[in-house]
């Protein structure tokens, strides 16, 4: 039975929105949905003679069993070491600014802009810095520290310290800001009475400071680790490859490399799946934090 | 049948001679009807300064021969030019003609389609004059063709070994000799030989150049790869340990692990080292700093007793046509465009480098250093070994495994194990590529 104008009408209000929001999914398919599925595929397959053949987990058990990616993690895990450290400091550093002190405006700007400079930049002056016969050896020479002269970069057990000390260097940078923006916003009110009331430098940070930051401190703290566990690639890629011996060897690394080096292009799509589907927990969590700080914000 | 590769490679190579005698023929090219757009991408700027400059040259003067024909090349990274080429073969997309490192380098796009044989785009006659067709042959076709020769001697310093007491006449040619010369180097507080491990690029060239003293031919590697052999026989993990002797010799620059591969090669053109473990397709670019005066050649010293001690580490260097491009024969056109006379003489004269094509005129070659290397590559040419063992066992044995040497943190016989291991574990993880590795080394 045909339908009647008036049913038509509402049949096309029905389905408005939808037309309305079919181009936008139809791009957010194409551009994030069949990549994802295509490596969520690739991961379970391998190619033998011209056909790609389904495999199951074998991918997964594989990089499970390569010393290689095992080591990757664990560098991924100890380079998460820098999370609370680099909190601690933009902490620091934002409190000594939001107090005011002089020049505060100069050295905001000074500590933000390394999180502007490209890491490829970064890695490259660091990495002659670091080198044996870098600048900062040089410099402790001069000054009588030879017993400090170390191979930074080239010495396996101190190449994954002086990464995590270049990319606190750059990303703290951003905490500072983030924490000093909040404090700004921080009613004055707050502070004049604890101040009234006689809380020291000490109790006005510890219990109306951090207490305010605290939703910015986590937020920090997520897109950290993020950070950490995904976008290291160009700090390690630029400063060590990798090496020496692995030493520096991180997840994203070893997905360039069993993709494009080795040709290993479903390996790599088992480490992407497993780096992707950690990394959305972190994001899950930031997009719920962020929720939670929109909600917070909203109370009278 | 090792000694057939070895007599192989050297009458390929000895047809560089017999070509000296013969007029000058370019290749017949036709000129195609329709407008027709080539891409290349390459790469060899970086190791043959010039080489973009008559690579401009030569697509100028095809395109005036051949109007319709436009060509763009892109110059790509060293760290680019295998991922570029990856990601164009999975979307099937980019460009007509890739550059290629030989063997491995080369087949192993061969086997994913990603390139086709050039059998009958090119005619036989015509290939017949390519230098190390072997590299790029498998299943009896040609799937690349060489563009330049690239090989390692050792470079060094006269001045610095004169200095030294190191006579010029009588050159380290044994390990003792060379262990020795580092000792009077240090004597007089000169680094004996520089080189950069960081990028990790170096430790596949010193496996090449010294991992091939004790076997005969580059079968004998592909025959470990494949299982038949291990990496922990004596003949095949004894480089380590006369790696390691070098390194308590104190025969390498201190900061050998914390510098890349360039600024390891910098220091010998800087003054700061006597010798490097070098690449002849820099010397031209190297004399244009520092002149020849200061620099002398030599075979790599001796310790071991197989058949490629006493061979030169050559490869071509080459280009190759891409399976999804629409225009394969005029693609192959310009290939043989950069094989005719008047382009192998400007190669040469731009570069300082040997083409990789007997028709080359070589009294072309004024220069002694150069001469002496036309020699090796005539008398004694022999495979580079990176081109005949898988990536993986490359970058995480060779790579990794010098960069552990240095550190101190492991001994010759463990870095043996590990590219056992590496080896294992790249036949465990690749089937497919180990068929294919299998097919290569029996036929």
């Amino acid at each position: 039975m045909p339908l009647s104008v008036s049913q038509r009408y509402k049949l096309l209000r029905k389905i408005e929105p939808y037309l309305f929001l079919a181009p936008a999914l139809v791009v957010i398919g194409l551009i994030f949905a069949f990549p994802i599925v295509r490596l969520v595929t690739l991961s379970f397959q391998r190619p033998f003679q011209g056909q790609m053949l389904f495999v199951g987990l074998t991918n997964y058990q594989t990089i499970f069993q390569d010393e290689v990616f095992l080591r990757a993690v664990r560098n991924n895990l100890t380079l998460l070491i820098s999370v609370p450290i680099m909190v601690v400091i933009a902490l620091i550093l934002a409190i000594f600014l939001f107090d005011r002190i002089r020049g505060w405006q100069l050295y905001r700007t000074t500590l933000f802009l390394p999180y502007l400079l490209p890491i490829t930049v970064v890695g490259l002056i660091f990495s002659y810095i670091f080198q044996l016969s870098g600048v900062l050896n040089d410099f402790l020479k001069v000054i009588g520290l030879e017993q400090f002269v170390f191979d930074w970069l080239g010495s396996t057990r101190l190449a994954l310290p002086t990464l995590m000390f270049v990319i606190i260097w750059k990303e703290v940078g951003f905490g500072i800001v983030l924490f000093l923006a909040r404090l700004m916003s921080v009613e004055e009110e707050l502070f004049d009475a604890a101040k009234i009331d006689g809380a020291d430098w000490w109790k006005l940070h510890w219990y109306i400071t951090i207490p305010q930051l605290a939703t910015t401190i986590e937020f920090f703290t997520v897109v950290s680790i993020i950070t950490i566990l995904s976008w290291v690639f160009g700090y390690v890629y630029v400063m060590t490859g990798g090496g020496p011996g692995n030493a520096t060897m991180v997840t994203e690394l070893f997905i360039y490399l069993a993709g494009f080096r080795y040709n290993q292009m479903n390996i790599a799509a088992a480490v992407s799946v497993i780096l992707l589907l950690v990394t959305g927990i972190f994001i899950f969590l930031e997009l719920r934090l962020r929720e939670r700080s929109a909600a917070l914000e909203e109370v009278p | 049948m090792k000694e057939m590769r070895l007599i192989l490679i050297l009458l390929t190579v000895v047809s560089l001679l017999a070509g000296c005698a013969q007029p000058s023929t370019p290749s017949p090219t036709e000129a195609p009807a329709e407008p027709v757009k080539l891409v290349i991408w390459w790469w060899g700027e970086q190791e043959a300064p010039g080489a973009q400059k008559w690579l401009d040259e030569t697509i100028a003067e095809y395109q005036k021969l051949h109007p319709n024909v436009t060509i763009e090349a892109v110059l790509q990274s060293t760290d680019s030019l295998i991922p570029a080429f990856q990601s164009a073969a999975a979307a099937q997309q980019g460009p007509d003609i890739q550059y290629f490192w030989g063997g491995v380098w080369t087949l192993e796009f061969a086997w994913s389609g990603a390139i086709v044989p050039l059998d009958d785009l090119i005619p036989a006659e015509e290939r017949a004059h390519y230098i190390n067709n072997f590299e790029r042959t498998y299943d009896g076709k040609l799937w690349g063709i060489g563009w330049y020769l690239s090989g390692n001697p050792m470079v060094y310093n006269p001045s610095l070994f004169k200095k030294a007491g190191i006579d010029l006449n009588d050159l380290p040619d044994t390990w003792d000799e060379l262990i020795a010369a580092c000792d009077k180097l240090n004597a007089i507080g000169v680094t004996p030989i520089s080189g950069g491990l960081k990028d990790g690029w170096f430790g596949g060239w010193l496996f090449s150049i010294l991992g091939r003293q004790n076997l005969d031919s580059e079968k004998d590697f592909m025959k470990a790869s494949i299982g038949e052999a291990k990496f922990t026989d004596p003949a095949y993990a004894e480089w380590w340990e006369r790696l390691n002797q070098l390194k308590e010799a104190k025969c390498w620059n201190a900061d050998i692990n914390s510098i890349d591969y360039q600024q390891g090669q910098d220091q010998f053109v800087q003054g700061k080292s006597a010798m490097i473990f070098g690449n002849d397709t820099f010397l031209k670019g190297w004399a244009d700093i520092i002149g020849w005066d200061n620099m002398g050649v030599m075979r790599v010293p001796k310790y071991g007793s197989g058949k490629l001690a006493d061979t030169y580490v050559v490869t071509a260097q080459g280009l190759g046509i891409t399976s999804w491009s629409k225009h394969k024969k005029e693609a192959a056109d310009f290939l043989m465009f950069t094989h005719t006379q008047d382009r192998l003489n400007a190669w040469f004269k731009y570069t300082g480098v040997l083409p990789a094509d007997n028709r080359f005129d070589t009294t072309q070659i004024d220069q002694p250093i150069l001469k002496q290397i036309f020699e090796w590559v005539v008398e004694s040419a022999g495979p580079n070994l990176e081109n005949f063992i898988p990536s993986m066992v490359d970058e995480q044995a060779n790579f990794t495994g010098t960069q552990l040497l240095f550190a101190g943190d492991k001994t010759p016989a463990e870095l043996a194990q590990l590219t056992e291991e590496v080896a294992q574990k790249w036949r465990e993880q690749n089937p497919d590529q180990l068929q294919n590795f299998v097919n290569w080394y029996s036929r």
